[in-house]
């Protein structure tokens, strides 16, 4: 057990080149994802077989038989430079050390793209997405901790150089946030904010607090894919749209200012609601958005949680009541209970940009280990 | 009045209540503003009513008592434009409970008093959202009603749909007739950027508003206003020049004259009774554009109206009787309460 892990350790020493802090290693993702990839590990075994000719038809496929095919050559390579490392002429050891770190580079590089080949990417990960936060146990403290989440996370869609539109927000009294939620758009904005939902923990000396007492309040995250048209069809005889114009004569007859507007799916009896805009049309087209993001969340949502059930990483509704990350100010620590991974410099986290980033890209590598496990122990 | 002068005295009184205190911190410290007043442990109540949810619940309340329609949203419209944002609900959470500063507290009471006169908020505001656009109000130029949103949303949609419709020269050539603040010809203009619009209206007023409103859209390169009166014989020949038309546009007065008085007072002493009053049946401007309308418009050009929901049976059989138009009513559609709302009326044969 113990040289398992310090195998696992030094791997990721090796893996770690002395760059920049803001620079991301250059590894194939989680070092879990290196030890599936050792001599004789499952991963090998199964590539092996994907090589072979008797492999499932389904599975094989010729850009991953060539990676696969390549990487055991480039190792092959390694393995033979390395003994030029104990050869007397010093040139020629040179020689081999730029080799080496040639090779392994090239190594990783293939060991990245046989990861992608074999994760599949989900059916929403292209899509725009819905972005939910409500405050959950701890009153006016958990409120206050959710509106400065919703502000992380509207700064790290301005990092990712995402879309960000405010679709409703219910603040408290105090200046908390009771509940909000966003339209977030842009390269693989589903694909990295799916990994935020769930229940998120603080843990600090609230200001409303006069004896200085830590509390622990919670707040909860949700992510909804966005439907295109092609995903989700609603009908519109299923809908009731609701505002304040619907009594009287209307047109040039009424002149309200009230542009809120409330979307009823009759089927589902979900509700949606905009009062963002002074335009009505705007608010009936963002609290439409809502509507459809979390329909079509309920129409994926059976099979998805019928394919990750087994796993860590949770994404949909089974996700969302799950605690998956700590923020323990007294600290100054930020905790991801999924890969157990944390920061330690709480208020860069909250920025929401390269820490954030870092430990979305962290999950989302985890991820990929878990899915690939997956898929190897589906096919051997 | 005199009523209503009593009533504002009661306000003054009140406020001077209430803004006394701070006026006279800001005195001591020589006009430094609020700073040196927040610095100061203000009176819990006092606190409360300075900040935004308090001046909100504060002018709700003078509204509710003093009959005002939409009292909440009133006032929450009137603070959040003067804290900069649009709605309430828009607004920072950490603005809500912030002490106003007295200017800004003296704001929302001067625009406040306004609403205290029945003045329609858009006026109040100076400006109002139309589609995406935000435009420039000012009275007595008729403030666009969300319905007129879908009837822009099905002009979209026919362009869309029928890319032949447009010209020789890219985008459809439309006139709009009774532009008012210029809502309807702008926000076409600025989702179909190849279209040109020639917007025409009688009134001064509202063609100074549409000029203004397309300056500050930067859309007055693809827009003709001019002041033309329809009703007048001959003058739309004036509109010529400009060559055949794909689409004419309006929302014209439709309001029944009988009905007129029963008009709310925020409608009836502040918007230009011409841009509502439609004669007995409310038809007289609608028959003034049916018929020009074939003079002006392509072969198969289109007319979408915004109507009362009585219309479409009295502008289909008035159509029926004059066959020498060649117009015929081709679709009706629903406004988002569900009255008939919306003709689209084509031109059909020379």
């Amino acid at each position: 057990m113990r040289s398992r892990f310090l195998r696992g350790a030094a791997r990721c020493l090796w893996a770690r080149p002395a760059l920049g802090p803001s620079r991301r290693p250059l590894s194939c993702g989680h070092p879990a994802v290196e030890e599936l990839f050792a001599r004789g590990g499952p991963l090998r075994t199964f590539l092996e077989r994907q090589a072979s000719s008797d492999a499932p038809l389904q599975v094989r496929r010729p850009e991953l038989v060539a990676a696969a095919k390549l990487l055991s050559e480039k190792e092959q390579e390694l393995r033979e430079t390395e003994h030029l490392l104990r050869d007397e002429n010093e040139d020629l050891r040179r020689l081999a050390e730029n080799e080496i770190t040639l090779c392994q580079k090239e190594i990783t590089q293939l060991k990245q793209q046989i990861v992608l080949l074999l994760v599949p990417s989900e059916e929403t990960d292209e899509n725009d997405l819905v972005l939910e936060v409500t405050a959950g146990i701890g009153g006016q403290e958990a409120m206050l901790f959710t509106s400065e989440m919703f502000d992380m996370y509207q700064q790290y869609a301005a990092f990712k150089r995402w879309h960000f539109e405010t679709l409703e927000y219910f603040p408290s009294e105090i200046g908390g946030l009771r509940h909000a939620s966003a339209s977030i758009g842009g390269s693989e904005a589903y694909k990295l904010m799916k990994f935020e939902g769930g229940v998120h923990r603080v843990q600090r000396v609230p200001k409303t607090e006069r004896q200085g007492r830590i509390h622990t309040s919670t707040m909860t995250v949700a992510i909804l894919p966005q439907p295109t048209e092609i995903n989700l069809v609603v009908n519109p005889k299923d809908l009731r749209i609701d505002t304040k114009r619907a009594s009287g004569a209307g047109g040039q007859h009424v002149n309200t200012t009230d542009s809120a507007v409330r979307i009823v799916h009759l089927p589902t009896g979900i509700v949606s609601e905009c009062q963002q805009e002074r335009s009505q049309l705007k608010n009936r087209e963002m609290a439409m958005k809502k509507l459809c993001a979390k329909l079509y969340s309920m129409h994926l949502e059976e099979e998805t949680s019928k394919r990750y059930n087994a796993r860590k990483i949770q994404v949909g509704t089974k996700g969302r009541s799950e605690k998956i990350r700590t923020y323990n100010f007294p600290q100054n620590r930020v905790t991801d209970h999924r890969i157990n991974k944390s920061v330690h410099d709480l208020e860069a986290f909250m920025k929401g940009d390269y820490q954030l980033d870092e430990m979305i890209q962290s999950l989302k590598d985890y991820a990929n280990y878990e899915s690939l496990l997956e898929i190897i122990s589906k096919n051997l | 009045m005199g009523a209503l002068r009593k009533a504002l005295s009661w306000e003054v009184k009140l406020w001077g209540r209430v803004l006394r205190p701070l006026l006279s911190c800001q005195g001591r410290t020589g006009g430094t503003r609020g700073r040196t007043c927040s610095s100061r442990q203000p009176h819990p109540a006092l606190a409360g009513l300075l900040s935004a949810t308090g001046q909100v619940s504060h002018w709700t309340e003078v509204f509710e008592k003093r009959g005002i329609p939409e009292a909440r949203e009133s006032s929450e419209y009137i603070v959040a434009h003067v804290l900069g944002a649009k709605t309430f609900q828009s607004l920072k959470p950490v603005l809500w409970t912030q002490p106003l500063t007295p200017w800004q507290l003296q704001r929302i009471q001067e625009l406040c008093s306004h609403r205290l006169q029945r003045m329609p908020v858009q006026y109040i505001l100076g400006e109002w959202d139309f589609q995406g656009l935000n435009l420039k109000m000012a009275p007595p130029v008729f403030i666009p009603r969300p319905e007129t949103e879908e009837l822009v949303e099905w002009v979209l949609e026919e362009v869309a749909q029928r890319p032949c419709a447009a010209g020789a020269q890219g985008g459809p050539l439309i006139l709009e007739v009774g532009c008012g603040s210029g809502a309807i010809a702008l926000s076409l203009l600025s989702q179909l950027l190849e279209s040109r619009v020639i917007a025409v209206d009688r009134e001064e007023a509202a063609i100074c508003l549409t000029h203004e409103n397309a300056q500050r859209l930067q859309l007055q390169d693809r827009i003709w206003i001019v002041p033309l009166d329809v009703t007048l014989e001959g003058s739309w020949t004036h509109l010529l020049p400009w060559g055949p038309v794909d689409l004419v546009v309006s929302n014209p007065p439709y309001v029944f004259h009988q009905d007129m008085e029963q008009l709310a007072p925020e409608i009836l002493s502040y918007e230009d009774a011409a841009a509502l009053d439609g004669g007995k049946e409310g038809m007289d401007l609608i028959t003034h554009i049916l018929s020009l309308a074939p003079r002006l418009l392509k072969d198969s050009g289109s007319i979408f109206l915004e109507v009362d929901p009585r219309h479409p049976e009295l502008v289909s059989s008035w159509l029926q009787s004059r066959p020498g138009l060649s117009l015929s009513l081709v679709a009706v559609r629903r406004d988002f309460c569900g009255r008939p709302r919306f003709l689209h009326i084509r031109r059909s044969g020379p």
